[in-house]
């Protein structure tokens, strides 16, 4: 659990961050989403101490971090960034394996512990552990680096636009992955961004940042519902929210079950997005869907009324 | 190279082009009964006959035919036939020594003519350009000089009546002093500068006042030109020690190896400094964030991550350094420090070139093999180069 009261910190006369209040329940993945120098990524390096605050309080389980020596506080947090920050010097398995001899574990738990972590990020070890950062792809580096925030177990993972350097493509896998391994680690993560579908699509909490404040904070839906200013609304896309909206809901959430009547013959899986249906839709003409399971068969249908919502609370379509 | 024709090699084809020319047209040996004559000049044609000297011609005909289309497979015969025809270089001086110095005269003495230093220069850019072809690098290319080298030093009984061999006969015992001098002034200098650019290159990191101080009083020094600081330096140690016992007691003078060391020490130090400071401050900001965001305290930082990520660029300063006091220490022989300037300077004075030669060409070689294996130790710790398989990325 991370709590911030108060916390300003200032650079000369300019004022970062601004008396901020926040709480990280633990197992939470908390998004700080703004504009550059909205001070999100400097209240992210607050809470390891990199940059120490001015007024106020951050805690951890409860004990203000001034309490701990600023090193022994940063091995118990895992730290990952935009340009990765491997050592180009030393090989994966040495990046990997930096924290836990910092923090002298022997060498054989060092070695266990770098190849169950490379086999958690999906890189072979008999591959990848002896390369150089140099030979790596951007996405393989991020993975390193990953995979060297995790090194020591810690219950806290702090990153920095992780993913804000790859192409499209390896973002979206990356975003994926790290669902992922979310959902089977349950770190406390707070996790740094520009890129709001990212937020979106990663986070169980946003929390909107301008000129050193907190605008609005809430699950992303509640956001994109109830947007608390323009300034929300247009960082969360302005119109297209609907259809962010769209893309964070799934089938399975606004399907009806199997009426007589003749089944449609475009369908959409049950795990698909509402904004995937929509594409489905568009794509064949038809304003229905069968919703199918993994085998393919039929559970379900949705129609376009259902996901627009017109007919969620009983006024339904007939 | 890939599987499409291999082109013509204009470098190769013009290269043995003109050697064929200068072996045949410029003269390779002169010879003379004594010191003080002036030599006569005997070409190749003149020593061996036409048809000799144009049999000799065959492996440069060859390289031309070869390089009309250079696959891989030719350019690995063009690297042997040039490393022949290298190695084979002084068996020509053999030859001339054999036919043209007469035994009665054991002053007669045998000068290295125009042809054969051309041939020389030539061969090696032959050498340089088949070798960056074929892309050959560490041990491989490092095997081209030290066969070349080797074959050299076997043919060396055969060459005792060259003028460059009787100038070192007489001196043995000074060349190899000289040898050591110079390796010991160049070796001290560049360590003591190391050390000291070290530690102000550390000092400027602490303060941009003394970064701007220490760059203006180093570029300075730069631009004095090296017999004036070495006359700027006569009077002050002169008088220190005069003033102080223990300095002269340990051989600081006005002249001799003291100021030498101190102008070459100056002259050193910006090199140094520059690559270190540059070294230091151009660590990725990235890699340093990370290495404090995982909890490395600042001297693990500067151990672990800052100063292996700076050591090939600092050694690419020891390099330069090392290059340029290794000619520089040449004039120092110029106010007694010794060294193996003393030859050149002894040479110039007295007209007689191979007493320049034997001084210039160990310097030469010196520069040559620490430029060689200070790039080659640079290049081994720098792991940012280290491309994946597809090449540089």
């Amino acid at each position: 659990m991370i709590e911030l009261k108060g916390v300003t910190k200032r650079f000369g006369d300019e004022t970062a961050v601004d008396a901020i209040s926040l709480t990280v329940k633990p197992g939470e993945l908390c998004a700080l989403v703004g504009t550059s120098g909205c001070g999100k990524s400097t209240t992210l390096r607050m809470i390891n101490r990199l940059i120490e605050h001015d007024e106020g309080e951050i805690h951890i389980d409860g004990r203000p971090i001034r309490e701990f020596d600023g090193r022994l506080l940063r091995r118990r947090i895992g730290y990952a960034i935009q340009s990765t920050g491997l050592f180009p010097h030393w090989t994966v398995a040495r990046n990997i394996g930096l924290v836990p001899r910092l923090l002298k574990w022997p060498a054989a738990r060092v070695r266990e512990r770098v190849e169950e972590l490379m086999g958690l990020l999906g890189l072979p070890v008999d591959q990848f552990a002896d390369r150089y950062p140099a030979q790596l792809s951007g996405g393989q580096a991020q993975r390193v680096g990953v995979a060297r925030a995790l090194a020591a177990d810690p219950d806290i993972l702090l990153m920095d636009e992780p993913f804000g350097a790859l192409d499209p493509i390896t973002r979206e896998g990356l975003q994926a992955e790290l669902r992922d391994l979310q959902s089977r680690l349950r770190k406390t993560i707070v996790f740094v961004t520009h890129d709001m579908d990212e937020a979106l699509a990663l986070a169980d909490r946003l929390v909107v940042m301008k000129a050193g404040h907190i605008v609005q904070q809430g699950t992303p839906l509640a956001l994109l519902r109830a947007p608390a200013d323009d300034f929300v609304a247009s960082l969360l896309g302005g119109d297209d929210r609907g259809l962010k909206e769209a893309a964070i809901t799934q089938v399975a959430e606004r399907m009806l079950p199997l009426s007589p009547r003749l089944l449609p013959q475009a369908r959409v899986h049950r795990d698909a997005t509402l904004r995937q249906a929509l594409a489905v839709m568009f794509r064949e003409h038809a304003d229905r869907l069968a919703v199918v399971d993994d085998e393919a068969m039929p559970i379900g249908e949705l129609s376009l009324r259902r996901i627009v919502g017109a007919g969620r609370d009983g006024s339904g379509e007939s | 190279m890939s599987r499409r024709e291999a082109p013509l090699n204009r470098v190769v084809m013009a290269l043995s082009l003109v050697a064929t020319a200068t072996w045949l047209a410029l003269p390779l040996a002169s010879v003379a009964p004594n010191r003080i004559v002036p030599g006569t000049a005997h070409t190749a044609t003149d020593l061996l006959g036409w048809p000799l000297a144009l049999l000799a011609c065959l492996p440069l005909v060859a390289l031309m035919a070869l390089s009309r289309r250079l696959d891989r497979v030719r350019c690995h015969l063009a690297l042997a036939l040039v490393l022949l025809l290298l190695m084979a270089l002084p068996g020509w001086l053999a030859i001339a020594s054999q036919w043209l110095v007469d035994p009665e005269l054991p002053q007669a003495r045998l000068g290295i003519g125009a042809a054969w230093w051309l041939s020389l220069f030539w061969l090696s850019l032959m050498l340089i350009e088949l070798r960056s072809r074929l892309a050959l690098v560490g041990w491989r290319a490092a095997l081209l000089p030290v066969v070349v080298a080797t074959a050299w030093w076997l043919q060396g009984a055969w060459l005792g009546s060259l003028a460059l061999g009787q100038e070192l006969d007489g001196r043995r015992g000074d060349f190899l002093e000289a040898v050591v001098d110079h390796l010991l002034l160049v070796g001290g200098a560049v360590g003591a500068s190391l050390v000291l650019g070290a530690l102000i290159a550390l000092a400027m990191r602490q303060s941009p006042r003394v970064e701007r101080l220490g760059f203006a009083v180093l570029n300075f020094l730069q631009t004095i030109p090296s017999l004036a600081l070495f006359g700027l330096l006569l009077a002050p140690l002169a008088w220190l020690a005069a003033r102080f016992d223990w300095l002269s007691a340990i051989g600081v003078s006005g002249i001799g190896w003291a100021p030498a060391f101190l102008a070459l020490l100056g002259y050193s130090l910006l090199p140094m400094v520059r690559n270190t400071h540059v070294a230091l401050s151009e660590v990725d900001p990235g890699v340093l964030e990370a290495a404090r965001g995982m909890g490395m305290g600042r001297g693990q930082v500067f151990r672990q991550v800052r100063l292996p990520l700076a050591l090939p660029v600092v050694i690419e300063g020891v390099r330069i350094t090392t290059v340029q006091a290794i000619g520089l220490t040449a004039v120092a022989a110029l106010i007694g420090a010794g060294g193996l300037g003393s030859f050149i300077f002894q040479g110039l004075g007295q007209a007689a070139m191979d007493l320049v030669l034997l001084g210039a060409l160990p310097i030469l070689a010196m520069a040559l093999v620490a430029d060689a294996l200070l790039g080659a130790l640079a290049r081994r710790l720098d792991h940012r180069r280290l491309a994946s398989p597809g090449g540089a990325p």
